[in-house]
């Protein structure tokens, strides 16, 4: 198991990897979806990043449209891949006509005739939608899934996530910030699905009243200790078999090593806390080395599974 | 020997026995297999009580409690009322385990009852979490979620609204508003001359200062008006009566064109916005000096209250700073430049915004860095004092900064700076000094006594405003008292070494007694308008007590 492994994960240089993800997604068909979008508008996907002011605008022309925009499931349950001029990646609103981050949303009618709306999701502004853009294979985060999100920051994340997990699901934000935590709070009053926690994830004893065991953590914590960190909060919350995402950014953690170095000492360092890295997808594309580690807590040894 | 389980939930407090553990063995990796599953698990691990919280409001309470690791009265029943008895004196045949040992540390201390927090009591502990559920009836799947959400926004909501470091924050705001108005100010201004000069050029030569012109370009309007007449106003305004003249003679002469009355009203009111925002400014740094000794005196008199709020506005919060190591501080505000030099493995920059200190300017090129390292050090214990210390005096702060004085002596002239111990020593005699003096002359001046000192006299202070006013020359005299019996102390010290060296300390202390002077009278100004905020600054200060106590 282990050899094969680090060969998925540390072996390789980080080239490695892209190769394995354009063929990846060139096989589910995603290829055409990303020429597509280059092609589309030249913008591409960033286009979207700068025009956050006239999202509402182009909302509403989005909803005039609406029968020209199909909206496809992406392979990730919960996930969804709206295919109009230029193809974007959405989820299904929980709180329809709420927008949190003036992001663009788009509203399709389904062949009952009953509407459902999507919210754009900017992989600029979140990491999670960067490595599903990456080509990830599993994020782990599912309708009904329980997620413990630490480092919610202002909630723009935890507010796909949250449309993800559904009614069904729940997600514990953890934020320390104050200033952000506010946000937080005000976006999470309208979610029932989402619990704000302001609290320090160094510690998570000081919130264990407030969280139950979880199926999976996302970390997006960007401190110098994170991995130490997100072992903590495996070890009071994580379910044995559980999963974890964490997102690295290579910066806060050294900033003086080359981005390939620090990610694998990152990955080592969560193989001493038995979380196992499974594959990990540089974020480049979006944000300037960054990466994105997914892994397993506990798994039981292979001879076990075996007999 | 027996183990119980504390396990702590959004809705109510929770018992479990462990029975049976032993023969599963305490290895871990065995005890992590029995967990997951629920039929071994159900037979080792039951429950014993619960106790759900009465309210939402006892719910945030109890959190609040144990989030800090403090037993609450309604803990502490459940405890006692659900543990066999311990006897005096025995030893309990039980133990009580916890998921964090600071809150064992406290139950242990309170009622006697044996608490363990391991890895062991983790693991057991996690199999709870994963099948808390099923071991209380009563509970409906999602009720627990309900009482999770519900506290989760109360804690969370309770967190912001009691910001632990709220008055720092009415002085991050001032100053950055500070540096934006400066800068916004300064465009209105250029954009005040620009507009007037296509009427007026000359006045821009003439007048260099931004407000005058402002204020000149109101009062002038339209310049054939001016006459000889209005010179004595002119003279006012400007304070010069030859600059006075000037302006009347280029605006006989000039060579600007003629505006309409209605474009000069709008100048005019134009230039009216910039003095008010100008004088604004004004009235906010007088804001931002008042709130800086309110929250940090020493930092405010060691580098000013402007370095001393972008330093704290740059760290996030007061205590923030505090917790920074100097060599942090020495470079903070020069973030850039610092990764760049460790990502080159260039050097490191040797300051950051401590730069704008007069201290770094003043010493030469190479002993720049240099002053920048003890600059910084001073900070950090200034900001130290300032966060951690009760009693809000300016003693410490006034002393670094001597001290700071004195080293850019060293550097300059090789004058030999006192020795830190005995500057600490002084000031530390004079911050006791003063709050005896302010406690009347009951109690006697005991060294030693510095903890004991005392928000009763910063009250008692307020309370006899007048006092202060009389009671600082007695100040003045008790510390050049001290003043004099260190000097003895120093010569004593230094009878042993060489003649050159002794005269050398005279030297200097000379100069010290000059600048304690100076300070002294700078320190009695001050005071006299702090005699009105006091009053403020105390209340201020217990409230910040309390929120630490929290």
């Amino acid at each position: 198991m282990r050899p094969s492994m680090s060969r998925g994960v540390a072996g390789h240089g980080r080239g490695a990897f892209r190769a394995q993800n354009n063929a990846g997604r060139g096989g589910r068909g995603g290829g055409a979806f990303r020429a597509q979008n280059n092609a589309g508008r030249g913008l591409g996907v960033r286009g979207r990043g700068r025009g956050g002011g006239r999202g509402g605008a182009n909302g509403r022309g989005g909803m005039r449209g609406g029968n020209k925009a199909v909206i496809i499931p992406h392979r990730h349950e919960g996930v969804f891949i709206a295919k109009s001029k230029d193809d974007a990646l959405v989820t299904k609103s929980m709180v329809p006509g709420d927008s949190v981050y003036n992001e663009k949303r788009i509203t399709v009618q389904n062949e009952d005739g009953a509407k459902v709306e999507y919210r754009v999701w900017n992989p600029f502004r979140s990491k999670l939608g960067a490595a599903i853009q990456e080509g990830i294979d599993n994020i782990w985060i599912a309708p009904g899934a329980r997620v413990l999100y630490l480092g919610a920051a202002s909630g723009t994340s935890v507010s796909h996530v949250s449309d993800i997990v559904g009614p069904t699901g729940v997600v514990y934000a953890v934020e320390f910030s104050q200033r952000s935590g506010r946000d937080l709070v005000n976006m999470a009053k309208k979610r029932a699905n989402v619990i704000p926690i302001i609290e320090d994830a160094r510690h998570p004893s000081k919130y264990r009243m407030l969280v139950g065991m979880v199926d999976v953590i996302f970390s997006d914590v960007a401190q110098p200790d994170q991995a130490r960190i997100l072992a903590l909060n495996a070890a009071y919350f994580l379910k044995t078999g559980g999963h974890f995402v964490l997102s690295i950014k290579a910066n806060c953690i050294d900033s003086t090593l080359p981005a390939g170095k620090v990610y694998d000492s990152e990955v080592d360092r969560l193989r001493a806390d038995l979380l196992k890295p499974a594959e990990m997808v540089t974020l480049d594309r979006f944000e300037r080395d960054h990466a994105c580690v997914v892994g397993s807590y506990r798994v039981p040894k292979k001879q076990k599974t075996a007999a | 020997m027996t183990l119980y389980l504390l396990y702590e939930t959004s809705s109510g407090y929770s018992l479990f026995q462990a029975g049976g553990l032993d023969e599963i063995g305490q290895n871990n990796e065995a005890v992590r297999n029995s967990v997951s599953d629920l039929n071994r698990f159900g037979k080792v691990v039951q429950l014993t009580a619960f106790l759900p919280f009465e309210s939402a409001l006892d719910a945030l309470n109890q959190i609040n409690s144990v989030s800090e690791g403090i037993m609450t009265d309604e803990l502490r029943n459940f405890l006692e009322l659900n543990l066999p008895k311990v006897k005096e004196g025995k030893k309990a045949k039980f133990s009580l385990g916890v998921a964090e040992p600071k809150i064992g540390s406290h139950i242990f201390e309170v009622t006697k009852i044996p608490c363990q927090s391991n890895d062991f009591v983790h693991e057991i502990l996690r199999g709870v979490r994963l099948h808390f559920e099923r071991f209380i009836k009563d509970l409906k799947p999602g009720d627990l979620e309900k009482a999770q959400l519900g506290l989760g926004h109360s804690y969370s909501r309770a967190k912001v609204k009691f910001n632990v470091n709220r008055v720092d924050n009415m002085v991050i705001q001032a100053i950055f508003l500070l540096d934006t108005l400066d800068k916004d100010v300064n465009s209105f201004a250029m954009r005040v001359r620009e507009w007037y000069s296509w009427h007026f050029p000359e006045l821009a030569k003439i007048v260099n200062d931004n407000y005058l012109y402002a204020k000149l370009a109101k009062f002038i309007d339209d310049k054939s008006k001016l006459s000889e007449d209005k010179l004595s106003e002119l003279t006012d305004l400007l304070g010069d009566e030859d600059k006075a003249k000037e302006v009347v003679e280029a605006a006989k002469a000039s060579m600007g064109q003629d505006l309409s009355p209605i474009d000069l009203i709008n100048v005019q009111q134009f230039a009216q916005r910039v003095m008010d925002l100008s004088e604004y400014r004004k009235k906010l740094h007088e804001y931002l000096i008042t709130k800086m000794n309110d929250i940090a005196p020493n930092l405010a008199s060691l580098i000013g209250e402007m370095v001393g709020a972008r330093l704290i506005s740059h760290a996030g919060s007061l205590t923030n700073l505090a917790k920074c190591p100097s060599s942090t501080l020495q470079i903070l505000g020069a973030e850039k430049a610092l990764f760049r030099a460790l990502k080159t493995r260039g050097n490191t920059p040797k300051y950051g915004l401590i730069f704008h200190s007069s201290f770094i300017g003043r010493a030469s090129a190479r002993n720049k860095g240099r002053m920048a390292r003890y600059l910084a050090n001073k900070c950090s214990i200034a900001s130290r004092i300032d966060c951690f210390s009760e009693n809000g005096t300016t003693v410490f702060g006034e002393k670094l900064r001597e001290q700071v004085e004195e080293r850019l002596d060293f550097y300059d002239k090789g004058v030999a700076p006192r020795k830190n111990i005995d500057v600490m020593k002084d000031a530390i005699e004079r911050a006791e000094n003063k709050d005896t003096d302010m406690e009347t002359e009951e109690a006697p001046a005991v060294p030693s006594a510095k903890k004991s000192k005392k928000k009763k006299s910063k009250s008692d202070a307020a309370e006899n405003g007048d006092h202060m006013a009389e009671d600082k020359p007695a100040v003045n005299g008790g510390a050049s008292e001290d003043a004099k019996s260190e000097k003895k102390k120093k010569k004593d010290k230094r009878k042993l070494e060489q003649e050159q060296a002794d005269e050398n300390t005279n030297r200097t202390n000379g100069a010290h007694a000059e600048e304690d002077g100076l300070s002294k009278k700078k320190k009695k100004k001050s005071k006299d308008q702090d005699g009105e905020v006091l009053q403020d600054a105390s209340d201020v200060k217990k409230k910040k007590k309390k929120s630490k106590g929290e």
